[in-house]
């Protein structure tokens, strides 16, 4: 992190060194971020204490393949062994105590430890969602670079291209790419698993309309900043066309889509859990609908936990990647 | 109106020699609709027709099951051909779009709603008030809206109400950290200081100016989400979370055509075309609006 | 948190007019955004039309309605008394191979919904336990029942006390002996609470005794009264021997590390994902009816878990899987055709609509009447099913159970005449919405069912389909599907919970219509008797038919108790029966399902071509 420049001019003479400021700032910002994964534990707790039904039956009844109603005293070992019998203020804040150190407790459908259970599935997803996000870029950009200003029915093009693919529901393109490519064509597996093939397709499907929408935000601001007066002079300068493209212009037209990049890591692993259903992946996806159908609630809340954590993370990258980017935010 | 000659078209300050001869008075909006717009228009016509009296687009009932006729392909009895129940697959997805739209609008008004009431608060509060909401939406944004209509579905059971409220929070956070943007923007812009210094009232500077001016854009971002949140919730509706049998809704069919997408594609691929088309005519009629709001000029 | 606003909102517009001149879009970006719409307009559309045009013009029409269930391969005599032709498949079907087959190979079995725990109450849980246990007996496909792990057998003339012998020399493979010892410590342990395995339990918790040993090879049950359906019910893959260390590791180790005697032992869970099994070398206690004794010819199984149908499918279709399981309905009859496709018609309790006799509607006895003759379930099952699963018109048991009452299969032919005329002569009277209604309360009827794990995608459309026909003679139903925590929480198991549920209760013998017909409450609630009928007669029935050593005996007293359910009360209505299918490559041999669950059994299977 020790990267950043001199401070850019314009700030008061005399003033404290530059480190200063910028731990305090890092210092708010982890602590905006526990602040943000306390809360999800709380709001995830509570929610879930409005389920109905018996939640011991439950356990009972999916270990077991009944359906059957069961007497108090009958559940009484259940409900003990899982802290149920508790007032819920206890069970929240054993809860929350168990978060501190790591401890996301004991899954209801798995004889295992949430953690463990998470550990097994995350990996698959997060390669997912981050060959997802390199790829949407790499398209967004591409289609940008290549079509943005150029002759009218290239530029039309791409961003009918990036307004169609935006609009493209996960689900259905997965359907579609899944019978076209690994059904009926043959191309790649059927049941990915987690090798590379198996890769191309999930991470296509999630990467196609992302990269439509980041390719609208950033043709937006690529063509504003195309007309800027820098531009024209370093053409004037005798730079070629896409040499100002990539080193000028890129740069400053990609700070939306920057931000972007945080709220997408959210909306990847929404669309992360459709993805693994479609394609029969393995990954915290098809495990928290799992989780959800069988009211798993320490399952769930761990996940839920994880995702706000992979959140908080990713826009603290964002943060990062924004100051690299943009000198002028520097200071 | 008069036959004003049109000195806003570029390329044209006296106006089109069409115009002048025709002397019929064609409101400027109108004039300025592109085919593709037109285009978008009609099919969002049609689907709100849809939603409000579908036995005017299609004479089949939706739900009439007939064992003889499953699985056929499109005809001309069938334009989209039937499904595994005989049901008519095109009067399906007529019907189907009442509820798919009725979710998406309800979603998004309420998303909206929520996130006006964050934002402008945000916008306008004090340091600690901005501080402490920005936090929450923080939060919000944190649960992806399939993990909360997953925890919805599952607290609440699956009906139209609880994807309504699972979609609707869901998009609330990106909503509000727009309006929140804007009414900085606009709070601190100079016309705001100008108009205090004139002496007006801080609660009639809000209401006549903050809000419309930072609102405005947002009727823009309102186009696209409706999209954006139908396609969500056909997504719930996929994984099986949905509104029960034998509801037409997008979600729920193409839910059901997975099955048969060997056999029977059309009923994978045409309440896909429909939630495609939809969205893609709502998002030009967006950027349409878009252009009108953004300046008086129309290029 | 995060960057300034501002830059990103420049995006979207500056709202203030009071600002700096305002930057419109450049005309050019913003013509050219719009054409880009049109385009992709008239890309859209047109692409559209021309695939409905095309399709209209060149359509051929799609399989409709199909026949009668399509035969798969191989037949069967069926067990018991009768002789509908159903196929029980697979069993001894499977050829024995000429010349020793090559051993090796992994063979890549993708099944469907994935379990709790690899020991246990589901069915599909005994599935599993066949490929690393080894039970007492095994039934064949006439339903006789030979030695496996017991050799041979004798019960004392009043039936209370059987004794087994068993094969020397077996051990689990831990290492431990597989003597008298460890079989007695399985019954207790599977009515132990701990590690209670609920199947298990509700066979022969009330007519179990004690077990001792007698010697190393030989054990004893006492029961407390006499069991026929004793040697089916324990050929089932849910009374596996299983190692006593598993059960010394309690409820998780049953649950994900158990032992047994199999071909195949565990080797990993990866949850979500697959079972991977490794061969056992030593294995030599297969079943009298295996197709050869000794070790698996597969060095490896792996079992998936392929949820959605088109995928699974595609699995095999595109060679990932060598055999799947439950083949989709849309897909049968292609299947067939590439494919080694068997098919094993579940005995038991079929696919039933219960009728709730004591609260609501359904407590008139002419209102279920009316209710079963109102729709066609027949060709709704042939319709949805594409073929595939039978109709299985008689309530109580399943058409390839034994002592099942094949007079009770068209006790209900579909005849809406006849359902309207009940109707009305029950006082319900059709208003102008079409729903009859009666003292002003209209014919609502909520029928829930447990989607996607008790029903199948065919199933829910069977439903559908029945609840259009319903309508036609003025029954309001709702279909209700519960998702998988609603059911198995138990919220819908009292009187007031629904009018209609349907679902299966698997079982090689009809002495499971004790466990359906049971009475619903008092000291032990049952929630398997969904239509709430209690009735002490037919208990005592049942208990006589479970009491009967010959056939005779049996089809009497069990086809008097089908009668009382299916035709007498209407309690229950039969819609399909549960199965087991499975389609296999052809480069593998072997593979057969066996008779009492329909359990897959991969021991015997190689592939002809290992290259």
């Amino acid at each position: 992190m020790a990267t950043y420049a001199e401070p850019a001019g314009g700030a008061a003479v005399g003033v404290k060194p530059r480190r200063a400021p910028w731990a305090k700032r890092i210092a708010w910002r982890i602590l905006g971020a526990i602040f943000v994964l306390w809360a999800a534990a709380t709001f995830v707790f509570f929610v879930q204490q409005l389920l109905p039904g018996s939640q011991a039956t439950l356990i009972l009844n999916q270990q077991t393949g009944n359906q059957q109603s069961y007497t108090a005293e009958q559940l009484a070992p259940t409900e003990a062994k899982y802290g149920l019998d508790q007032p819920v203020l206890t069970q929240y804040w054993d809860y929350i105590k168990g978060l501190s150190h790591g401890d996301l407790g004991n899954s209801y459908s798995q004889f295992k430890p949430v953690t463990e259970i998470i550990g097994e599935q995350v990996g698959p997803t997060l390669v997912l969602t981050i060959t997802a996000l390199i790829v949407a870029w790499i398209l967004a950009l591409g289609t940008i670079l290549l079509t943005s200003r150029r002759r009218k029915s290239v530029s039309t093009l791409g961003s009918g291209w990036e307004i169609f693919s935006a609009g493209l529901p996960y689900y259905w393109l997965g359907v579609i790419l899944l019978v076209v490519f690994s059904i009926e064509l043959k191309i790649f597996p059927v049941q990915g698993g987690t090798s590379i093939e198996g890769l191309v397709l999930p991470a296509l499907t999630l990467a196609i309309p992302l990269a439509g929408f980041i390719g609208q935000v950033t043709r937006d601001e690529f063509e504003k900043v195309l007309d800027q007066p820098f531009v024209t002079s370093a053409r004037a300068r005798g730079m070629g066309d896409l040499a100002v493209r990539l080193k000028h212009v890129l740069r400053h037209s990609v700070l939306p889509a920057i931000t972007l990049s945080g709220w997408a890591m959210g909306a990847l692993i929404s669309g992360a859990v459709i993805v693994e259903n479609v394609f029969a992946r393995p990954g915290i996806g098809n495990m928290i609908v799992g989780a959800a159908e069988h009211r798993d609630v320490p399952l769930v809340s761990g996940v839920v936990m994880l995702v706000a954590f992979i959140y908080v993370i990713s826009n603290i990258l964002v943060d990062i990647a924004y100051a690299i980017v943009d000198p002028r935010l520097r200071g | 109106m008069s036959a004003t000659p049109d000195i806003s078209r570029p390329g044209a300050p006296g106006g089109t020699p069409g115009s002048a001869r025709s002397g019929i008075a064609i409101p400027e909006w109108v004039r300025s609709i592109r085919p593709g717009v037109a285009l978008a228009g009609l099919v969002v016509a049609f689907f709100v027709v849809a939603m409000i009296v579908p036995s005017l687009l299609t004479g089949q009932d939706p739900y009439a099951v007939n064992l003889e006729q499953t699985l056929q392909s499109p005809s001309w009895s069938h334009i989209m051909g039937t499904d595994q129940s005989g049901r008519d697959l095109y009067a399906r997805i007529v019907y189907g779009a009442r509820e798919s739209l009725l979710i998406g609008l309800g979603a998004t008004a309420l998303g909206m709603g929520v996130a006006i009431a964050l934002g402008v608060l945000a916008g306008l509060g004090n340091k600690w008030v901005d501080g402490i909401i920005s936090r929450g939406v923080e939060v919000m944004f944190a649960f992806p809206i399939l993990l909360l209509a997953l925890l919805f579905v599952a607290v609440f059971g699956p009906s139209v109400t609880t994807e309504i409220v699972a979609v609707g929070l869901g998009t609330a956070p990106g909503y509000a950290r727009m309006v929140r943007g804007q009414v900085l923007a606009v709070r601190d812009s100079g016309y705001v200081e100008a108009a205090r210094a004139l002496g007006h009232p801080y609660g009639s500077i809000v209401r006549r100016h903050i809000f419309p001016n930072a609102m405005r854009p947002l009727v823009v971002v309102m186009t696209l989400g409706v999209g954006q949140s139908i396609v969500w919730a056909s997504g719930i509706a996929f994984l099986g979370l949905g509104v029960p049998p034998p509801s037409p809704e997008w979600g729920a069919l193409l839910n059901a055509g997975r099955n048969y997408i060997t056999q029977a594609w059309w009923l994978e691929v045409m309440p896909g075309v429909a939630i495609v088309l939809f969205s893609l005519s709502l998002t030009t009629l967006g950027r349409h609006l878009q252009q009108r709001l953004e300046g008086g000029v129309n290029r | 948190m995060g960057p300034k606003m501002n830059r990103k909102d420049k995006n979207l517009s500056s709202p203030s007019p009071a600002r700096a001149p305002k930057r419109a879009l450049h005309p050019r970006a913003s013509l050219r955004a719009l054409r880009a719409h049109f385009a992709v307009f008239a890309a859209v559309a047109m692409a559209s039309l021309l695939a409905v045009g095309l399709s209209a013009c060149g359509g051929s029409s799609a399989t409709g309605a199909g026949g009668g269930a399509t035969d798969g391969s191989g037949n069967g005599a069926v067990p018991g008394s009768t002789d509908t032709a159903v196929n029980v498949v697979g069993t001894e079907g499977a050829t024995a191979p000429t010349g020793t087959p090559k051993s090796g190979g992994t063979i890549n079995y993708a099944h469907e919904m994935e379990t709790p725990c690899l020991t246990g109450g589901w069915i599909q849980e005994a599935y599993i336990e066949r490929q690393y246990a080894d039970s007492l007996v095994s039934m064949t496909k006439g339903g006789k029942i030979v030695p496996w792990l017991a050799t041979s057998w004798k019960t004392s003339p009043d039936h209370l006390t059987w004794t087994f012998n068993l094969k020397p020399g077996v051990k689990f493979t831990n290492g431990e002996p597989l003597d008298a010892q460890a079989v007695v410590d399985n019954f207790y342990a599977w009515l132990n609470p701990e590690t209670i395995n609920p199947t298990v339990q509700t066979y022969i918790g009330e007519y179990f005794k004690s077990a001792k040993v007698v010697n190393d090879t030989t054990f004893q049950l006492t029961l407390s009264k006499p069991y026929a359906p004793l040697l089916p019910v324990i050929s089932q893959g849910y009374f596996g021997i299983l190692s006593p260390s598993t059960y010394k590791g309690g409820a998780e180790a049953v649950c994900n590390e158990p032992i047994g005697s199999g071909p195949f032992i565990v080797d990993k869970w990866t949850h979500g994902q697959n079972i991977t099994f490794s061969r056992n070398d030593d294995y030599n206690s297969a079943p009298q009816n295996a197709v050869h004794q000794g070790p698996a010819y597969a060095e490896k199984l792996i079992w998936s878990y392929v949820n959605d149908p088109t995928t699974r499918y595609g699995s095999l279709t595109t060679g990932q899987s060598n055999v799947i399981y439950d083949v989709p309905g849309p897909d049968w009859a292609t299947a067939q055709n590439e494919f080694e496709v068997q098919q094993y018609i579940t005995p038991g309790r079929p696919d039933t609509l219960d009728l709730n006799t004591i609260n609501g509607p359904f407590k008139d006895q002419k209102v279920r009447e009316a209710f079963a003759y109102g729709a066609d379930r027949e060709a709704a099952v042939a319709s949805a099913f594409e073929g595939k699963t039978p109709y299985n018109g008689n309530g109580a048991l399943s058409q390839t159970t034994p002592n099942f009452n094949p007079d009770l299969e068209d006790t209900w032919p579909y005849n809406p005449e006849k359902a309207e005329q009940l109707l009305d002569q029950a006082g319900w009277k059709k208003n102008g919405d079409g729903v009859r209604e009666k003292d002003g309360k209209p014919l609502d009827i909520l029928l829930i069912y447990g989607a996607n794990s008790i029903i199948t995608n065919e199933g829910a459309t069977v439903l559908q389909d029945l609840q259009a026909q319903w309508k036609e003679i003025g029954f309001n139903v709702t279909l209700k599907p519960l998702a998988f925590a609603e059911l198995f929480a138990a919220e819908y198991t009292k009187p007031t919970s629904y009018d209609a549920t349907i679902g299966y209760w698997t079982s090689p013998t009809a002495g499971v219509m004790l466990i359906t017909w049971r009475p619903w409450d008092g000291k032990e609630p049952n929630s398997y008797n969904s239509p709430f009928y209690n009735d002490p007669h037919l208990i005592d029935l049942i208990e006589k038919g479970n009491a009967s050593f010959t056939e005779a005996e049996k089809d009497k007293y069990y086809g008097e108790a089908q009668e009382i359910v299916t035709k007498e009360k209407a309690a229950v209505v039969g819609v399909y029966t549960q199965e087991t299918t499975l389609a296999v490559e052809p480069n593998l041999k072997g593979v057969w399902l066996e008779a009492s669950q329909g359990e897959p059994v991969f021991a015997d299977a190689y592939f002809e071509d290992q290259s």
